[in-house]
């Protein structure tokens, strides 16, 4: 893990101040969907998906592009769940039964019943592909260990702990061939981590293990939990900056900085992902002048509360140019504030 | 020695045909089929998840909760001044329910529930209990912009608990499950549980505190004091060292968490005899009950079924039906 501030900085638009991105997932187009729903049937090849998931990141990236977002992603559209998806490709794991997770949607959460080991990269080709598409820094997408271990149900290993370690190995490899194919940025998800606070520990030590060996700069993105019970521990977590959702919050948990400073990089959310209504640009810039209270404008990084994956497309694209747009607004007043 | 469920089945299974109520939710919302054919399958549902309860060889049954969305959707659709909020993770769980959102001054007929109920109970002549949600858990996972603070929210919730416990009493019901996480996970409102609860059990139904997903070890003498029949308790989602401590619990029955409702890792039948011998060193069989942790709706249905019968078969190993 290299310092805040990262060795292989970009050059970014905006002198470098309130640097703009995404969390990782988007709206499948419907194309793609029909053609996940058609593989999944067994009526389209692995290969003519393929090619339809690669069209839809190229135009994903030509979208954030557009919207001159500074921070890409590749946008997921390779990905069902975030857990799931990694449980497929590591060894170690079956797919279990349907389970729901809220109203009438299901999912088959994995089964932790073997040794865990990664047999070949998992992401690395697609991002590769998405950083070959554009000039501005692409972020490698990993879930972290103690979520994979957390929405798992756990068969093999004697404690938690143990299990959590054993994941953290596997994405240490991944991590680390991301890192040497040039990713500026790996984000290592823990959206669970909030979910056993008295586990903190845990998280944070296979963290460690993740992360040790990277030169990219280090995000973790935690979401809809509990952040007050981790906090400031989860300050300790070993990435260079956290990735949070706040606006579904109303901002709540920024005044846990008034007793303990926030002393990582911040992206914070602005727009809501989970709501169709649009915020305001306005409402949206209040949001980062919230956050600029607690973090400094070269440390704060404007985004989505959260993956834009339940959206439409079009409301995907709507919300992330709100971000886009507000961000101007207060770097305006920055620029404004510094004559 | 009893065994018996809490809290909501699965609802679908990935066998053929397992799928009936997903595949009629998903018609429902696009308007193709009508309330009424909904409720013919949702019927449906719950007469299978009875029926194989039943079949797995366990004593005291319960409705599946088939028709609820999560812990509180029956009440937050029922209730004057309360309706469904947005989506938040249900505690240290990969699943999420929708905060009830609290507007208005909470009422309710007290038949929010009977109508099931006595469908449910027509479909079996197995012993079938009742469930409502808890005053606490209820309380403290809402949004509330009416009433000022806990206490009042608490006792409003209670209230409005109490007329459905009236209400399923009057339809036959001889127990009736509180399902109550909030005082596990925030013991700190036990107090204010317990007054909560005194309401309940004014009454009159015999009530079953169904505690689960965290350990009760730091309130277990506190909960012996509380006005119900039955005491559950969850022995495995987490360490605890209630199973050494049982025997404060006096003329109440326990129902105890044996099973993890929550991992698929099927336990063996000696793993749950042993479980249930420790815990008759300090309790009488008569007042001994065995169950899952919680829900097994947090579990693919080929898991949760097996499991039932690996429970069953050991409480009649446990009670010695069995060599």
């Amino acid at each position: 893990m290299t310092e805040v501030g990262g060795s292989r900085g970009a050059q970014h638009p905006g002198g470098g101040v309130l640097l703009t991105t995404t969390v990782g997932s988007f709206g499948k187009p419907e194309y793609l969907q029909k053609a996940r729903n058609a593989f999944a049937r067994g009526k389209l090849g692995k290969t003519e998906l393929e090619e339809l998931e690669r069209k839809a990141t190229t135009e994903w990236i030509r979208v954030q592009e557009d919207l001159d977002l500074d921070i890409l992603v590749d946008g997921e559209m390779y990905r069902g769940d975030m857990v799931a998806h990694f449980a497929e490709l590591l060894d170690g794991y079956t797919v279990g039964g349907l389970v729901r997770a809220y109203g009438n949607r299901y999912y088959h959460k994995p089964i932790i019943s073997g040794k865990v080991a990664r047999p070949k990269p998992m992401t690395v080709d697609w991002f590769t592909f998405a950083q070959s598409l554009t000039d501005r820094p692409v972020k490698g997408m990993l879930t972290g260990p103690y979520t994979m271990l957390d929405w798992s149900y756990l068969e093999s290993y004697p404690t938690r702990r143990d299990a959590a370690l054993a994941l953290a190995e596997a994405i240490r490899l991944e991590a680390e061939d991301l890192d040497r194919a040039g990713a500026k940025y790996i984000q290592i998800d823990e959206p669970a981590i909030h979910a056993r606070p008295e586990e903190l520990d845990i998280a944070i030590e296979a963290m460690g293990i993740v992360t040790q060996n990277l030169k990219a700069k280090t995000i973790s993105h935690i979401c809809y939990g509990d952040f007050a019970a981790i906090y400031p521990k989860v300050l300790d977590l070993p990435v260079d900056q956290l990735d949070l959702a706040m606006v579904n919050y109303e901002y709540k948990y920024l005044d846990l900085f008034d007793r303990d400073p926030f002393t990582k990089e911040m992206a914070i959310g602005i727009v809501d992902v989970h709501k169709h209504a649009l915020e305001s640009v306005e409402e949206a810039a209040e949001g980062i002048r919230k956050g600029l209270k607690y973090v400094p404008a070269d440390k704060l990084l404007p985004h989505p509360d959260c993956g834009l994956k339940t959206r439409p497309v079009e409301e995907s694209i709507a919300k992330c140019r709100i971000v886009v747009e507000a961000t101007k607004v207060v770097r305006q007043e920055l620029a404004k504030a510094s004559r | 020695m009893k065994t018996t469920v809490i809290g909501a089945y699965p609802k679908i299974s990935d066998e053929t045909g397992g799928q009936a109520l997903r595949n009629a939710l998903h018609r429902h919302d696009r308007g193709e089929i009508d309330d009424g054919e909904l409720a013919t399958v949702q019927d449906g549902a719950t007469r299978a998840a009875i029926a194989e309860i039943e079949g797995t060889g366990i004593d005291i049954l319960n409705d599946g909760q088939i028709r609820w969305d999560d812990l509180f959707a029956p009440f937050a659709k029922a209730w004057g001044g309360v309706s469904r909020g947005p989506l938040e993770r249900y505690y240290d769980n990969n699943t999420y329910f929708r905060q009830p959102l609290i507007e208005g001054k909470i009422t309710t007929d007290g038949k929010t529930l009977v109508r099931d109920f006595a469908f449910a109970r027509g479909q079996t002549t197995h012993e079938l209990k009742a469930a409502i949600c808890g005053p606490l858990t209820f309380a403290t996972l809402a949004i509330d912009k009416h009433y000022r603070t806990l206490e009042d929210r608490v006792a409003a919730v209670a209230d409005a608990l109490a007329a459905e416990i009236t209400g399923l009493g009057a339809a036959g019901a001889t127990l009736i499950d509180v399902e109550e996480p909030a005082l596990v996970a925030q013991p700190q409102h036990i107090e204010l549980a317990r007054a909560a609860f005194q309401r309940l059990a004014a009454a009159g139904v015999p009530l079953a505190l169904q505690t689960y997903f965290f350990p009760a070890d730091r309130v277990l003498e506190l909960l012996a004091s509380f006005p119900v029949a039955q005491i559950g308790l969850d022995i495995r989602s987490r360490d605890t060292t209630v199973l050494r401590r049982l025997d404060v619990f006096g003329e109440k029955t326990i129902v105890l968490g044996i099973v993890e409702a929550r991992n698929t890792r099927l336990e063996t039948r000696d793993e749950l005899t042993k479980l249930a011998e420790e815990a008759l060193k300090l309790v009488k069989p008569d007042r001994l009950w065995l169950a899952p942790t919680t829900s097994l709706e947090f579990l693919p249905h080929d898991v949760a079924v097996k499991k039932l019968a690996v429970l069953a078969e050991a409480a009649r190993v446990a009670g010695g039906v069995v060599a």
